[in-house]
């Protein structure tokens, strides 16, 4: 068939008939791996990513062997770490799809047998494969430099990072489909410095910055991933209760997932 | 009598802008294309030719009537890869490259045995290394190009396509195209170059105000509304500093024959009177001229 097709006299003979052609299946694996391949080598994006976080940490975890709940300082700076570089990983993903899609590219896509939900579980696998990137590598980092911690510390952190980053993808796209244009992902991420401050990922924050922070949206999905190892108490006194985290990490789920549905309904309505 | 690539009847699409205000893009459109058929949508921009197409392959739904493509809807036709289309704006990622480019559009068809094939037949090979952002506009197009062939479809939709191409590339794309159609693949491709459809369309399809003016042979609609012209070259003595001699001019007008008039050259109006004539506002059609 497929050779008939490109030939001509073949080509002729079966475009005049009626007959129905076997839809071919899309391989999405082939696709994904390409798009993949395309985001780890976008230098700047893959700074942020892995290069930031993994500075920072020799900055502030490397030598911190006071206690921390079962671990000490430096792992407690590893997690926060891996955790941002986590969480820029999936905001650029799921932001440059939106953007893709706004931009063009989803016309070309439209034009394909591929449904919309293939290109989201597509775009979802990787993004977690680019979030898995700064977590292992600052966690290898970690390990060999001195972050300790109980054995079940490492696993839960470790899972709660790389999970719960999904939570950021959905705030980039509702991020870049609510400001769009090239810059969105650009603006998404750069958000997520400024977020990570009130969010008491980079330096412990006390007094009315620790309140105000508290309702921010990395402050939960951090807190969640540092509690096997602090049980909820924090570097400058006090503790938080586990509802807390949880609470401030599905109310920001909830209102990213409603910007995100009405952007959707408005690039919609556009076309 | 085989089924209609395409097959159009009340279609009809309503825009809101910016301010709110509603336009009509497509009013009433009727359209049937036989496979097999080359036939151009000319019109100038606005005229609704793009809301068209994009209602042909399924990229947006229109308000009335209803759209057929080889007896089923045009999404069905499109995941069965029997239409593909090269889109006038956007479509490509600047930071693939020209062979992944390719090569990711081609998995999503399930047809990566065609790369090789798409890549040679549009120009590609010494590009496929190439980031996208670095291609000009005719590169563009012709990987675009590249990308509508992936599925081997028997109805190509061309909307633009030598946008940004200079004369040498829009004659190769054209070309290119021409080997395709021979192949016995049904062409519909937008445009305004009337040239375009003058060269290379068998039918053309004239687009104003959302609505379809004239659907007829090319050469028909040339002459229905073109007629025919009469070229001369007047002799020496009558051409001064400032143009033809008006005297020698009124002489013509009185009489042809004693005025020494040499190389008379009898040819087909262009499709640009008639274009002129059928999309001129506030004139009823035929009387521009």
């Amino acid at each position: 068939m497929t050779t008939a097709l490109s030939a001509g006299t073949g080509a002729a003979a079966t475009r005049t008939d009626d007959g129905v052609r076997p839809a071919p299946r899309p391989r999405m694996a082939t696709y994904a791996r390409l798009d993949l391949r395309r985001q780890l080598r976008d230098r700047i994006g893959m700074f942020f990513v892995v290069g930031l976080p993994t500075f920072m940490y020799l900055v502030f975890g490397i030598g911190s062997a006071d206690p921390v709940g079962s671990g000490n300082v430096a792992m407690y700076v590893m997690i926060s770490m891996a955790a941002y570089g986590a969480v820029t990983a999936t905001t650029s993903v799921a932001g440059s799809a939106a953007t893709e899609q706004v931009m063009g590219w989803g016309r070309q896509l439209g034009l394909t047998p591929m449904r919309p939900v293939a290109f989201v579980a597509a775009k979802a696998a990787v993004a977690m494969a680019v979030a898995a990137v700064p977590v292992l590598a600052i966690f290898a980092i970690g390990a060999a430099t001195g972050a300790r911690g109980h054995w079940s510390d490492w696993v839960l952190a470790g899972a709660l990072v790389w999970l719960g980053s999904v939570h950021f993808a959905v705030y980039g796209l509702a991020v870049c489909l609510a400001f769009r244009g090239p810059n969105a992902p650009g603006i998404a991420s750069g958000m997520i410095v400024i977020l990570a401050f009130l969010g008491n990922v980079f330096t412990p924050m006390s007094g009315f910055m620790l309140d105000l922070g508290r309702f921010t949206p990395l402050y939960g999905y951090v807190a969640l991933a540092r509690f096997p190892l602090t049980d909820g108490w924090l570097p400058v006194g006090g503790r938080d209760p586990l509802w807390l985290p949880v609470a401030n990490v599905l109310a920001w789920t909830v209102i990213f997932g409603l910007v995100a549905l009405w952007g959707v309904r408005r690039s919609r309505a556009r076309t | 009598m085989t089924t209609p690539a395409i097959r159009a009847t009340g279609l009809r699409k309503q825009f809101r802008q910016a301010d709110g205000t509603p336009v009509l893009a497509v009013d009433d459109v009727d359209l049937t294309v036989h496979p097999g058929e080359i036939v151009a949508f000319l019109g100038p921009n606005g005229a609704g030719k793009t809301t068209t197409v994009d209602m042909l392959l399924g990229l947006t739904a229109p308000d009335a009537g209803t759209v057929e493509v080889y007896g089923t809807s045009p999404g069905e036709a499109v995941r069965q890869g029997r239409v593909s289309a090269v889109m006038q704006t956007g479509g490509l990622l600047n930071d693939f490259t020209v062979a992944e480019t390719v090569r990711a559009i081609a998995a999503l068809h399930g047809r990566s045995d065609r790369v090789e094939v798409v890549i040679e037949r549009a120009h590609l090979a010494e590009l496929a290394g190439r980031r996208v952002e670095a291609l000009s506009g005719g590169e563009r197009q012709r990987l675009k190009f590249a990308l509508a062939l992936l599925p081997d479809p028997d109805l190509v939709v061309l909307d633009e396509p030598t946008t940004g191409m200079d004369v040498g590339a829009r004659q190769e794309f054209w070309q290119a195209m021409r080997a395709d159609a021979a192949l016995g693949r049904t062409i519909v491709f937008a445009t305004h170059y009337l040239a375009e459809a003058d060269e290379f369309a068998e039918r053309t399809v004239l687009m104003n105000h959302g609505r379809i003016v004239h659907d007829a042979p090319t050469t028909d609609v040339r002459a229905a509304y073109g007629g025919r012209t009469l070229t001369f070259r007047p002799p020496a003595g009558a051409v001064g500093a400032d143009g033809i001699d008006a005297d020698w001019l009124g002489q013509v007008h009185r009489a042809l024959e004693p005025l020494g008039v040499t190389d008379v050259d009898v040819s087909a109006a262009s499709l640009e009177a008639a274009f002129l004539a059928l999309t001129a506002d506030d004139q009823p059609i035929g009387a521009a001229r």
